[in-house]
């Protein structure tokens, strides 16, 4: 499933899902992302939930509860009806880097834990879209606009443009010419031995 | 392979390909005479002067900065060949035509070092940069063609230094592709 080590994976589940706990809960561990010193501790102040409160929770999180029926997840803020209407209208602009910097993989994710079909053909559409914008301007390769471009794309969509553009711009550099060996900086001038 | 200083790791340098494109043959005409070289790649006969005989082209190379030798371009490499190259690409909008699979490497190393044996050299340059990019574009116009339907591309005589350009890109568009298509599969 997810890989373990891998650094973006981590990263995407730590984007933030709301959900609706079902039991009341004791002893959860909320991190209040508003207040660096809500850490509960199980001595004193354990924070109870209750039965059908809201909160925000990280996906690893919300992910292991609903596992053990804890709580259901609702689908987070970037999958709702506005950011689909863009979708629809104009995928290739939409910023989703912004709302969601790991939308696909989050997507993939969130997928068999939601009870939201949609999920699926939304992200296939967008990406597919998306992706001839990619290809195309990481082919053109103009450092003028690829700035302005790339601030919409999210963390996969960004590796495959610099994957594209870095094979491209080696290509170019090795055509220019250049020698074949260059002498490494570490030896430097030579110096008169001190005797 | 590739330098390790890149963590994905997944294409040459170009300077590798160029490497490898220099065990293709090549046809030299020797101005001395010499015995014959016994490699461990193979045996290249004895050289004798204004004979010509077919080498691996590092050593043509070799031969050429000591002033031992003229390289005599290869066939693919003349005006009208290459004229004729460029217009069937043009003409065909899918498929490559089919070209020696190392022609950018090779045509690159005998601009630098054999400029002179070369007839016309600036008209094959333009030509070969033609056709270089006829084929990227048709590259491009090809890859806009994959959906979520497709599990494999094929694409017809594609020479080194264009996969290995196209290499990274693709892989990765065709893994996320698939990897956005799979639950739907196994869900709907």
């Amino acid at each position: 499933m997810s890989q373990y080590y891998d650094i973006d994976d981590i990263l995407a589940e730590d984007e933030l899902v709301p959900a609706v706990f079902q039991v009341a809960a004791n002893g959860v561990g909320l991190f209040d992302s508003s207040d660096e010193t809500n850490k509960v501790t199980y001595e004193d102040e354990t924070i109870e939930v209750e039965q059908g409160s809201k909160v925000e929770l990280p996906f690893w999180l919300a992910r292991e509860l609903h596992l053990r029926q804890a709580l259901s997840i609702n689908l987070p803020p970037c999958f709702n009806q506005k950011t689909r209407d863009e979708l629809v209208a104009d995928a290739a602009h939409v910023d989703l880097k912004n709302r969601c910097p790991y939308f696909y993989e989050l997507g993939c994710k969130l997928f068999s834990l939601v009870g939201d079909k949609t999920i699926a053909l939304l992200l296939l559409a967008a990406f597919q879209t998306r992706y001839k914008e990619v290809l195309i301007k990481a082919q053109t390769a103009a450092m003028t606009v690829a700035p302005k471009f790339l601030t919409l794309l999210t963390k996969e969509e960004t590796k495959l443009y610099e994957a594209a553009q870095s094979s491209m711009v080696a290509f170019k550099k090795w055509r220019m010419g250049g020698p074949r060996f260059q002498r490494a900086s570490v030896l430097g001038r030579k110096r008169r031995p001190s005797d | 392979m590739a330098a390790q200083s890149d963590p994905q790791g997944s294409e040459f340098s170009a300077a590798e390909l160029e490497f490898l494109a220099e065990d293709e043959m090549i046809e030299i005409v020797p101005n001395m005479r010499m015995e014959s070289l016994n490699l461990i790649s193979g045996d290249f006969g004895p050289f004798h002067p204004q004979i010509s005989t077919q080498v691996p082209l590092w050593l043509a190379m070799a031969l050429k900065k000591r002033g031992k030798c003229t390289i005599r371009p290869p066939e693919w490499m003349l005006v009208e060949k290459l004229m004729q190259v460029l217009e069937a690409e043009r003409d065909s909008q899918k498929s490559f035509q089919p070209l020696p699979f190392h022609y950018v490497e090779i045509s690159r190393l005998l601009f630098d070092h054999a400029r002179d044996d070369i007839p016309d050299i600036y008209m094959v340059r333009s030509l070969i940069e033609d056709i270089k990019d006829v084929r990227f574009y048709k590259i491009g116009t090809g890859l806009e063609v994959i959906s979520q339907r497709t599990t494999a591309l094929k694409l017809n005589h594609l020479t080194a230094m264009e996969v290995n350009i196209v290499r990274p890109f693709l892989v990765k568009a065709l893994q996320t592709f698939n990897k956005l298509d799979n639950p739907e599969i196994h869900k709907s």
